[in-house]
């Protein structure tokens, strides 16, 4: 979690937001609060937040949540800001329905790789230098819209400007070294919601502004270009805002982070080995191609879905796609809800069966929007997938922590990946060919959705079940230090390396769901993420 | 409760409004009268592999009743030319499909003109729009009746689409200007943050040394 002493994986710790419980503060007695240090918000002893305000500007934390979520959704804005122009711009490119696809493909292909990258950048210049030199090297690639003028261009640009969607690793572990561990899950699951809103906020702007453009007299064709410089201006904005009002640390900037590592760094190829043969990492990078996945794809075709079947204007067009993009507000952090409400009573089985009922009704509204023959009724199933397909996002995600202690970082890199993957799939397989019609292409693509969700019927963890097995009744297997305890070797258990999971393997005990908890007791230490 | 009901009563009307809509719009171009109208179509240059380009390029077209009459002229109140995409613009493009229903029918989306129906030859020249895209065009005009329907056509090329056509190149959209401007940006942004980075450095390593 911007952790200094750099363990591998460590800068995708808080990532997944849902480590700890949903809190908006730090109930537990035992995360001690530094009195002496002169914040607007009361701190623990790294001087990271343990309240989260959400209307407060404070410096340094509630400042760097708002410039953190605003660069992240600025990203979104500019990689699908062409999404709803492209009625204009496939007129002016001469592009065929192949180039279109291949163009939003290509949008969601380039942050597979970048985000994997962005980590390491983080770890060595610092979450704000990582942000802002993200987001101002690729204004240019914005910019360089007005330069485009066929298939080819377009398609590429489109690339170029989807690398900074990897924002959402640096906005992620900047929080992190502001938030406190126990609060960080509602901070982040937060600016990762509000983040991804930018790809509904761009299908209302971008055509406002076309349209304000237009009626000042420029062309339809040099319109959409010059309206691109709107997302531009809005990353070089942003950007300088984070040099100038952001910092790395709640202390200070990054001249503080040369602190000596107190813990025993752990091995980049053991934590990768842990990752990729836990079978459940492979089952959530599929899942997650068709919760988030989905959502990008719907962001890049949705508009001109809407403007070519039911012939509505451009800017209405645009504000429907917006609501299916804008409903992230609130969507995701529901689904976190929803999983740690039904853990409450169900333990992890109840987080499962959450999961998979609300992906698979994101998937039948999917089904039933690409056969909705008048307006209201694609709006109405719209909207009710959006909701589906986001709440899953935050129900993943509420899941993943518990699936690996050791690899937690890498695992959360692969599932964030495995979104970005599953979009660019889907794109290339319902949306890029003259194969299937739009309207086709949206029912496959709820098809696949409801199928690509049954593997979460696999999911067996040995303490706590899965969605049709109980609990192992072995008492050595199915205990969670057992579980957690199996990623470190005996060498390991000796050096005292594996402490931490089985710290969180105490806390973990609650998955077992109410009949667990009444009868353990609580807690007595501070679950420790780092 | 009562808003539930609203609600439910409201979306209940849109979607009876919405499928009443719908039934009206099953006018169908195959049952329109065909060749009712003689439509010739002249581009300011011409010739083999000749293509013109929006914003400069005219055509000039002329429309009149054919010679073998009509059997609904009584009810041609107004004539709507547009300019229509011939197949090979049609390829590969969906939202330029032509649809028998002609609510659905997306094969003549640009407006050229639309004038009174006369019996005497009428003539336009048009200069192509700036937003007309790259493709191969021809003209139709239809004959509409007093309740904006149409109700027979007449179009620059034959059934099958395939005699003079003429083919327009679109203009760029693209602006010196603009493309000077995006370089200024562009440069501005990577300037700035080196900058600052630099900047920061040197400021950090004048703090270490003191």
């Amino acid at each position: 979690m911007g952790d200094p002493t750099g363990e591998p994986g460590s800068s995708m710790h808080g990532v997944t937001g849902r480590e700890q419980s949903f809190a908006f503060s730090v109930a537990s007695p035992v995360v001690h609060t530094d009195k002496t240090a002169k914040f607007d918000l009361p701190v623990d002893t790294e001087h990271k937040a343990t309240v989260f305000k959400l209307f407060s500007f404070s410096k340094p934390h509630m400042r760097t949540f708002h410039l953190s979520w605003i660069s992240f959704s600025t990203c979104f804005v500019s990689t699908f800001a062409a999404a709803p122009l492209v009625p204009i711009i496939r007129e002016n490119l001469n592009l065929t329905k192949q180039d279109i696809g291949n163009a939003g493909v290509a949008s969601v292909s380039g942050s597979i790789f970048s985000r994997l990258v962005m980590g390491a950048v983080c770890d060595l210049l610092g979450p704000r230098y990582g942000c802002a030199f993200l987001v101002m090297l690729s204004a240019p690639t914005v910019f360089s819209m007005s330069f485009v003028s066929g298939a080819a261009g377009f398609i590429t640009v489109r690339f170029m400007i989807g690398f900074c969607l990897a924002t959402f690793v640096s906005c992620q572990y900047w929080m992190s070294t502001m938030f406190n561990c126990q609060i960080i899950g509602l901070v982040n699951g937060t600016a990762a919601g509000w983040g991804n809103m930018g790809g509904g906020i761009t299908q209302l702007l971008m055509p406002i502004v076309y349209e304000i453009i237009r009626r000042a007299g420029a062309s339809a064709f040099t319109a959409w270009r010059i309206a691109f410089f709107v997302p531009g201006w809005l990353h070089i904005i942003m950007g300088v805002l984070v040099l100038t009002l952001g910092q790395d640390l709640p202390d200070g900037n990054r001249a503080a982070l040369e602190k000596a590592g107190e813990v025993a760094k752990d091995k980049f190829g053991k934590i990768m080995w842990y990752a990729v043969t836990n079978y459940r990492t492979w089952i959530f990078v599929l899942l997650y191609g068709y919760s988030m996945g989905v959502e990008l794809s719907t962001d890049n075709v949705i508009a001109e879905y809407f403007f070519d079947r039911f012939h509505l204007k451009l800017h209405t067009a645009g504000l429907i796609a917006a609501c299916f993009g804008m409903a992230n507000f609130f969507a995701r952090p529901a689904g976190g809800w929803a999983s740690d409400f039904s853990a409450k009573y169900f333990g992890m089985r109840g987080r499962l069966w959450t999961l998979w009922i609300i992906q698979t009704a994101g998937g039948l509204f999917c089904v039933w929007l690409g056969r909705a023959n008048t307006l209201v009724t694609a709006v109405v199933a719209m909207v009710l997938f959006s909701l589906g397909a986001q709440a899953a996002c935050g129900a993943t995600f509420a899941i993943v922590p518990f699936v690996s202690r050791r690899a937690l970082g890498i695992i959360s890199g692969l599932t964030g990946a495995g979104g970005n993957f599953g979009s660019g799939l889907t794109q290339l397989i319902f949306f890029s060919t003259s194969h299937f019609t739009t309207e086709e292409g949206l029912t496959w693509m709820g098809v696949m959705i409801v199928a690509c969700t049954f593997p979460v019927t696999l999911i067996h963890f040995p303490q706590w079940g899965s969605m049709f097995l109980p609990p192992s009744k072995d008492p050595v297997k199915s205990t969670e230090e057992h579980y957690y305890g199996s990623e470190w070797t005996e060498q390991e258990k000796e050096k005292n390396m594996h402490q931490g999971s089985l710290r969180f393997a105490k806390n973990a005990k609650s998955e077992g769901g109410r009949r667990v908890r009444s009868a353990s007791t609580p807690p007595d230490n501070t679950p420790n993420n780092v | 409760m009562a808003i539930q009901k609203i609600l439910f009563a409201s979306l209940l009307i849109c979607s009876l409004i919405q499928s009443s809509h719908g039934a009206e719009k099953e006018r169908l171009f195959s049952e329109l009268e065909k060749g009712s109208l003689e439509v010739t179509t002249k581009p300011s240059r011409e010739g083999a592999g000749v293509v013109l380009d929006a914003g400069i390029d005219k055509i000039s077209i002329t429309w009149k009743l054919s010679s073998t009459g009509s059997k609904k002229e009584a009810e041609f109140k107004t004539i709507k030319v547009k300019l229509c995409y011939a197949p090979p613009s049609q390829v590969d493009r969906p939202w330029r499909k032509t649809h028998d229903e002609l609510f659905k029918d997306k094969t003549c989306p640009h407006k050229i003109v639309a004038r009174p129906y006369d019996k005497t030859t009428q003539s336009i020249d048009w200069i192509l729009e700036r937003d007309i895209p790259t493709g191969t065009y021809f003209v139709r005009a239809y004959a509409v009746d007093e309740h904006d329907h149409e109700v027979a056509f007449g179009q620059s090329t034959n059934e099958a689409k395939t005699t003079s056509l003429f083919s327009v190149q679109a203009i760029s959209g693209r602006h010196k200007s603009l493309d000077i401007a995006s370089v200024c940006f562009s440069v501005f942004s990577v300037l700035a943050l080196l900058v600052f980075f630099v900047n920061e450095k040197r400021k950090a390593k004048i703090e270490q040394s003191k």
